[in-house]
Order: structure tokens, then sequence, then C-alpha cells
């Protein structure tokens, strides 16, 4: 079991992306089975994703989902919001009052349907914070950054928002790190997934050769294309192996230590959980008992994102994670 | 093919009053703006397809493809299929067709990023 006062555990919807998709489940039908299969009781929904109403949801649809939320004992804590500000391609970014409001329309919703948090993006740029902050408070929500790959906690990019964090020092906002950027090898089964469509063993080979070495993703990725380019190989085959380059980077998974303190809420980023507990490229063993040891008691939800190049049984992916999570999470915390 | 790669809707090709009928879906994990998401090109047998006077249809909202780049707060709910008709473009009851279909996917929160995305496949009239 996890500590009554440690990170507590629970998923993200966008794990059974897959599921969704193909239409298996519906809404309700979904919050009902992750119940039953006991992958609560904390869930995050993606409103773009789970509400066909978002960014501006009824009264009507808002009273639904909390009857389900009460039948299912759920426990709705982050609602992941989005920063489109580049509503046209090849366009200017839509004006600075433009994108404030979009996120006050999904705040205010995510609100409405009763979550604790809102997962934001760093398409936000940092100097419209001093306007959402306030925002944040006043309705009572928090909204947290994701530090996805390739940021991490020495990014530009997540420098900039800290410099603007300690300038605000507004409780309403802080970090949601995503383990995806602090990685040990690309997982074996993205590889695997390469290989199924026909991927070259030598296009592989140089891919995990590249992704391996020092330097933004971007940079790499496209020294990646610039070698398959001149080699010739197909195009499925390389976008099967730069996916590797935009989901997962190889930064020092010690950095997250360094954002503890203002870390609101966590996606436990995973490929795949062996039958061992062991995630097949993401260093749990390392990352989570900073998280323990350093005080954080929010909610650590599973992140399965394998559906990206897989269609392999999201439920007991996840189920894995959160057996490995707690395993972790009860061991002793470490000497000082 | 993985789910998030499907583009050619499960409601297919149908005839209609107004032109063929094609449903597509959005090839992404989520609901975007339908401003972000561009119709490439169809071809119907092998032909590519006029999409001049080409018209987007979604739930009790409609517009000319022409204007889809305009859409900024129309969303496209990310398990439902738009339909594209196509005037002019008669289609025998039962018929078989091979279609082909390209989208291109721009996520409005990753600028630079275009993702290309076709699918064939042979439809029954419906």
């Amino acid at each position: 079991m996890t500590a009554a006062n440690g990170p507590q555990m629970g998923v993200t919807l966008y794990s059974f992306t897959n599921e969704w998709l193909t239409r298996q489940f519906e809404l309700d039908t979904l919050l009902r089975e992750v119940a039953k299969r006991d992958l609560g009781p904390n869930i995050e929904i993606i409103g773009f994703q789970s509400f066909k109403e978002f960014p501006d949801v009824s009264d009507d649809f808002a009273a639904y989902f909390k009857d389900l939320i009460a039948e299912t004992g759920l426990n709705p804590v982050s609602c992941a919001i989005n920063s489109d500000r580049f509503m046209k391609p090849g366009q200017q970014p839509i004006d600075d009052a433009d994108l404030v409001e979009y996120h006050k329309r999904q705040l205010r919703s995510a609100k409405k349907l009763g979550f604790k948090l809102a997962r934001g993006q760093f398409a936000l740029p940092a100097h419209l914070l001093p306007e959402l902050a306030p925002f944040c408070e006043d309705i009572g929500m928090q909204m947290g950054v994701e530090v996805h790959a390739p940021m991490w906690a020495r990014h530009p990019a997540v420098l900039e928002y800290r410099e603007m964090y300690e300038k605000l020092n507004s409780p309403a906002l802080g970090w949601i790190p995503d383990f995806g950027g602090t990685a040990r090898a690309i997982p074996p089964s993205l590889l695997d997934a390469a290989r199924a469509i026909g991927t070259p063993e030598a296009l592989i080979e140089i891919t995990k050769e590249i992704w391996a070495e020092d330097g933004p993703s971007y940079v790499k990725a496209g020294k990646l294309r610039e070698i398959a380019a001149a080699k010739g190989y197909e195009q499925a085959h390389l976008q099967a192996c730069t996916l590797s380059f935009f989901i997962l980077s190889n930064n020092d998974p010690k950095s997250w230590a360094e954002m503890v303190d203002r870390t609101i809420h966590i996606h436990g980023k995973f490929y795949g959980v062996s039958d061992e507990g062991v995630e097949e490229a993401i260093p749990y063993e390392e990352i989570l008992p900073l998280f323990r040891d350093g005080g954080f008691t929010g909610t650590i939800v599973s992140e399965w994102e394998g559906h990206a190049y897989c269609t392999a049984d999201a439920f007991e992916q996840v189920r894995r994670h959160q057996a490995m999570c707690r395993r972790i999470l009860a061991e002793a915390p470490v000497a000082a | 093919m993985l789910p998030v790669e499907r583009i050619i809707g499960e409601e297919g090709l149908s005839a209609t009053p107004r032109g063929a009928r094609l449903a597509m879906r959005l090839p992404w994990y989520r609901s975007l703006p339908f401003s972000t998401v561009e119709v490439a090109g169809v071809t119907l047998d092998g032909a590519p397809v006029d999409l001049a006077d080409a018209v987007v249809e979604f739930d009790d909202i409609s517009f000319p493809l022409a204007k889809m780049g305009e859409q900024t707060n129309a969303f496209w709910f990310v398990r439902d299929s738009a339909f594209l008709v196509l005037p002019g473009v008669n289609l025998a009851a039962d018929s078989e067709h091979d279609v082909s279909l390209l989208l291109h996917v721009n996520p409005p929160y990753i600028p630079g990023m275009k993702r290309v995305n076709p699918q064939t496949a042979t439809l029954r009239v419906n």
C-alpha cells in the first residue's frame, strides 16, 4: 500500500487511448472499468480527449459527470488542458489576450467538473503567468506545467518558468514532472514496433546511438533524418524511429530533485513494465525515492504511452505500473 | 495500422442528395480545432477528386472545405467522424470503390509539427 501521507496513485485515461479511439468504451463505461479494476481512485482526464463539450462544458454535462464520479468512487484530481497557441498553421500565434481567455475557458470547465488542478503546457509563454495565477487563485484551482521531454530541470524554458514562479510565489502554480525526459534508453517495445513494420536493423542501431548522445532532441532527430535520407531509408521506417526523440530524452534522473518542492502532481510516464516489475526505459528506482523522500504528497497518475506505437493491453500495463510504484514507495527512505 | 493512424471513418462512404459523403476520423489522441487539420487529397478509384466545392459536416455544423482553415473555434471531437461531402460525385448504391484519403494534422501546441496521414480502403456505398 502507498503510505497514507506519501504520494498517492492513480491513472490518466490517456493510457487507454487505443480503447477510447476504437470506441470500445464510452466515458461512463471506461470510468466504471477503471473503478472495477481498482486502478484509481485518483484520475486525470485530458479535457480535449474525453469531453466533447470542451473547452466549455455545460451545467448538464457537469452534473452528469459528477454523478458518474459519485457512482464510481473515483477522485477527479487533474484535468489536462492545452495551450493551443498556433491555431492557424504557418501563421502567427494567436494574441496573448486570446490565449489567456482560452486557458480561462478550460480552467472554468475543469473547476466545474470537480477537478482540483489543471495540467498546462510550455506553449503558454511564462510572461502570461501573472495573468493566470490570480485567476486560478480566485476560482480555487492549481495549474501545473507539464515538464515533458525534451524539457527537464535545467532546460531554458523550465528556467524561465522557474524565475517567474519564484517572482509570483503563487500557491496556484507548480510543476507536473513527466518522467519521459529522463529515460535511460529507447523503450525496447518501441524498437520492436519499428522492426515489426520492417525497419532495417542498421537504422535502429543508428537511432540508438544518436539518441544516447548529448544535445537537444530536435538536433539529434535532424541528424537521424539526414543520415536516413543519405542512405535512402523509407519514410515510414524513419518516422517509427524518430518518434523516440519526441517522447523521450536522456537527461539526468536525479535532476528531478530540483523540482520536488513545487511539484503539484506527477505523470508517471511509462512504456512497459516487465514480469519482474521493472519499467523498460525509465529508471523509477532512481526517480521515485526523490519525490518520496522529498515530501511530495500529491498524486502520481500512471501514464502508459505504448499506445503511440503498439496495441498491448493498457489495463494490464497500468496494473503492473502501479504495483511497481507502490513497491518502490514502500521501501525505506534513502539515508541523507 | 494503429487506432491513432486511422483516418477513414467507420461510417464509410455513402450516397446523399448532396453528393458522395466520406467519413473521416481525426488521427490524433485529442480533439483539435478544425483549422489545424488539412484535407490534402482524395482519390476515388485512382482518380483525384476536385475538392474545390467540398463541404465538411460535423454534427449540426457544416462549412466549405476551403474555409476549414478559419474554423479556430469549432472542435473535431476525437471520438467522432467528420464527413466530407463531395458535390457532383454521384455513386450508385451498393457499388464498391477504392478510396484514398490524405489528412495533415498540425497540433496547435507544437509549432512546426505536421503529421501526414494517408489511408486507402475499398468501401461499399451505404
